[in-house]
């Protein structure tokens, strides 16, 4: 029996309330699936769509962008705007054909420790049971090979 | 007297009176059916101005050029609705002066171009407002549909066939109004977003990011579909962000020269049904 | 009497081409856009095109290629050469304003520094070309003194028969002939005559544009800057052009690992002579468009003996906004001595 699949996961989060749940899980001492690599950002108004694909380059399976609940940010206004940008992103990947289920989006507080971990093993169970997301790093993998003609 | 006639006398009254100092529309191409930009300076050679069925491009491009409308003077071009569209976003996101901005407005129907009344972006009020309620084009969302229909991965698939024609001429950029950084993102090195090189995950990363940077923006003249010298039907991914933003937050791009950038601006019961 | 193939024997060739080792490529039309690609079969093959869309330089110089591999240690760097595989290769129905071209750019690639990546390419490539009996609107291989069944860098020359049977077949190399060895039988000998090459009209006077362009005064005409006014500065002129080599080398990859690989590039592009300092040598679109041009038809003839142009049309066939070196050279050719 092969090895069970372990998907990557990356997570753009807003230092402000979803960083600090995550933070609230770890001081809570509650486990949480270690498939997630956790980048931290002001606010997910400065998640630039460019980082969801940097990530899938470089080889996640999945990607979460997760900040302030709408009313909670500290820059007043900053999800309100990713919130659109994430919608027209979305819209934009699921028709070129990366799925929806690859890339969530999440409003998680300082206060929603709970929250956060049990996202992330939902996620990581749906990412596990989707697969690797080999049509999309089949694409690196090309590059790397010598021409072949 | 015909549209064309009325046209290239009012463009040489124009800049007779130096009331423009260029005008900027189609001539003959290098085949009959082909019709290429030109750019009147003197009354006279306002006789090669030409305006028919084949006058396609939208021309509004060239008015981001470096240092055309800096002098404060003013430029005639020859417009489309969605040229027209193209000035209302280039001043709302304040990158010219429309008031530097006459137009010739014209609209193709039946293979024939017709007068549209007006002279300054806001004329066109109506004429936007109509193309909006006509709603977006039905055979790009028949085309579109087709593609929506099929699961994720023959999506990929499809895409990636098409992407895999690119070759990064940046044609699609290069034509299209709304493109006027100074400095395009996949020319940015520092850091590096996407690979420069037109392998099929370059090319994939590019037209991800140039449809992206569109949304809310495009009006659909279909200059970069045009323009591709390897026909990826650009159109289709252009429509879809153009209906996203209508669904999602009811805006049609170009509406007025004061409408706010669709990613500028929020309403707090924007939809997020998509949200956990 | 002259060797004749049967357009019915072309399976055959193919086959035989095949089992000998090589890969068949020709003219196809594939997912909305004609190119070479690989065929199995000549019902596969577009021969009807006047020109497929894409040139074969693709083949030899593609629009990106890995050159090296390359892992940074802590006192060392390890590096690992890319090369293309081994490949023998048909190019079948090749045009002869492309073969051409292929034999511009082969002492470009070849002069100082022997660039193995295109001839390891070129070395086991057999180019069969077959004249052109039609053209269209942009075609212009007589302007730059080449012909609609012009042999350069061909291996084998195939003219249409009159009859639309087949193609008398003329081996020009030795590679040529080599090539013809495994489908010897299914030639035969014959008399039909070929059909009249295109007729293709001389769109400018070539050697008054190279005496314009020689002229020193030439190089600040305000002439420039008219004639690219409505130039957009993309590079589909040159990527589509059979004879543009220009290449930038990139290296991908992050700190410590990567590949370097070869980027074609485009003196169309604001960004090709950006100098780090922000500096632009170039920094107008009609310098940009003078130097495509007296590259093509001053400093490569200077440099090689022969103009860097095949008279192929994909610029002007292919550009936005109806622009090409047919205009700009019938420009030139018009300006008053």
């Amino acid at each position: 029996m092969s090895e069970p699949f372990e998907p990557k996961i990356v997570a753009f989060v807003c230092t402000y309330c979803t960083y600090a749940g995550a933070d609230l899980a770890g001081t809570s001492r509650m486990k949480y699936a270690s498939n997630v690599r956790i980048v931290r950002l002001p606010c997910t108004g400065r998640i630039s769509p460019m980082f969801i694909l940097k990530a899938l380059q470089k080889g996640a399976d999945g990607v979460l962008v997760s900040g302030c609940h709408p009313g909670d940010c500290h820059f007043a206004q900053g999800n309100y705007h990713a919130r659109r940008r994430w919608t027209v992103f979305r819209a934009l990947l699921a028709f070129t054909g990366i799925p929806e289920q690859r890339i969530r989006f999440s409003w998680i507080s300082a206060a929603e420790g709970a929250k956060f971990a049990e996202l992330i093993n939902t996620l990581t169970e749906d990412i596990r049971k989707l697969g690797p997301f080999e049509q999309y790093h089949e694409l690196q993998k090309v590059i790397e090979t010598q021409s072949t003609y | 007297m015909g549209i064309q006639e009325q046209y290239i006398s009012e463009a040489a009254g124009l800049l007779a009176s130096g009331a423009v100092k260029l005008v900027i529309g189609y001539c003959e191409g290098s085949t009959p059916d082909r019709r290429r930009p030109v750019f009147v300076r003197t009354p006279a050679e306002a006789e090669r101005l030409m305006l028919d069925g084949a006058c396609v491009a939208n021309l509004s491009t060239y008015l981001i050029t470096e240092g055309l409308l800096s002098d404060g003077k003013s430029v005639a071009v020859f417009l489309k609705p969605d040229g027209i569209r193209s000035i209302n976003i280039l001043a709302a996101e304040a990158q010219i002066n429309p008031e530097q901005v006459v137009i010739f407005g014209f609209d193709i129907e039946n293979g024939q171009a017709r007068t549209l009344a007006g002279r300054k972006a806001s004329d066109f009020t109506s004429v936007v407002e109509a193309a909006k309620a006509a709603g977006l084009s039905a055979d790009l969302q028949k085309e579109s549909e087709r593609l929506v229909q099929m699961s994720a991965e023959e999506r990929f698939e499809y895409w990636k066939e098409q992407f895999s024609k690119c070759i990064k001429c940046y044609a699609c950029r290069q034509v299209c109004p709304m493109c006027y950084c100074r400095r395009c993102i996949v020319d940015v090195n520092q850091p590096q977003w996407v690979n420069t090189s037109s392998h099929t995950l370059g090319n994939f990363e590019w037209n991800i990011v140039r449809a992206f940077h569109l949304a809310g923006r495009c009006v659909a003249c279909g200059g970069c579909d045009r323009s591709c010298p390897v026909n990826i039907p650009l159109r289709l991914i252009n429509h879809r962000m153009a209906k996203e933003v209508l669904d999602a937050f009811d805006y049609y791009a170009g509406e007025s020269t004061d409408q706010k950038p669709v990613l500028a601006t929020f309403r707090q019961d924007d939809p997020e049904t998509f949200i956990l | 009497m002259s060797r004749i193939l049967l357009k019915n024997k072309l399976d055959d060739c193919i086959a035989a081409w095949r089992s000998a080792g090589f890969s068949v490529l020709a003219p196809v039309r594939r997912s909305d856009l004609s190119r070479f690609d690989e065929v199995e079969r000549s019902t596969d093959m577009a021969l009807d095109l006047v020109l497929p869309e894409r040139t074969i330089k693709d083949h030899f110089f593609p629009q990106t290629e890995p050159l090296i591999k390359y892992k940074i240690k802590k006192h060392d760097i390890d590096s690992q050469e890319m090369l293309p595989p081994d490949m023998k290769r048909v190019f079948f129905g090749v045009r002869p304003c492309d073969a051409s071209g292929l034999a511009i750019d082969d002492p470009l690639f070849g002069w100082d520094y022997k660039d193995e990546y295109w001839f390891k390419r070129r070395d086991n490539a057999v180019i069969v070309t077959i004249a052109c009996t039609a053209s269209d609107d942009f075609c212009m291989c007589t302007s730059v003194k080449l012909d609609p069944d012009s042999t350069k860098g061909s291996d084998v020359m195939l003219r249409p028969l009159q009859n639309g049977n087949g193609w008398q077949v003329e081996a020009l190399t030795d590679r040529g002939n080599a090539l013809l060895g495994p489908v010897a039988s299914f030639l035969q000998e014959g008399s039909e005559a070929p059909a009249p090459v295109a007729s293709v009209p001389v769109r400018f006077d070539v050697d008054r544009v190279m005496e314009w362009l020689a002229d020193p005064a030439s190089f600040e005409s305000h002439f420039w800057k008219e004639i690219s006014l409505r130039c957009i500065g993309c590079g589909s002129c040159t990527f589509l052009c059979p004879t543009c080599h220009c290449f930038d080398i990139q290296d991908e990859g992050d700190t410590f690992s990567g590949i370097r690989r070869k980027n074609w590039d485009s003196c169309s592009f604001a960004m090709f002579t950006m100098h780090t300092s922000g500096h632009n040598p170039r920094n107008t679109q009609s310098t940009r468009w003078r130097q495509r041009i007296m590259h093509k038809f001053n400093y490569y003839r200077g440099k090689f003996g022969v103009n860097s142009c095949s008279g192929c049309g994909r610029c002007t066939r292919q550009c936005p906004v109806d622009m090409g070196i047919t205009e700009t050279l019938q420009a030139i050719t018009n300006l008053p001595k």
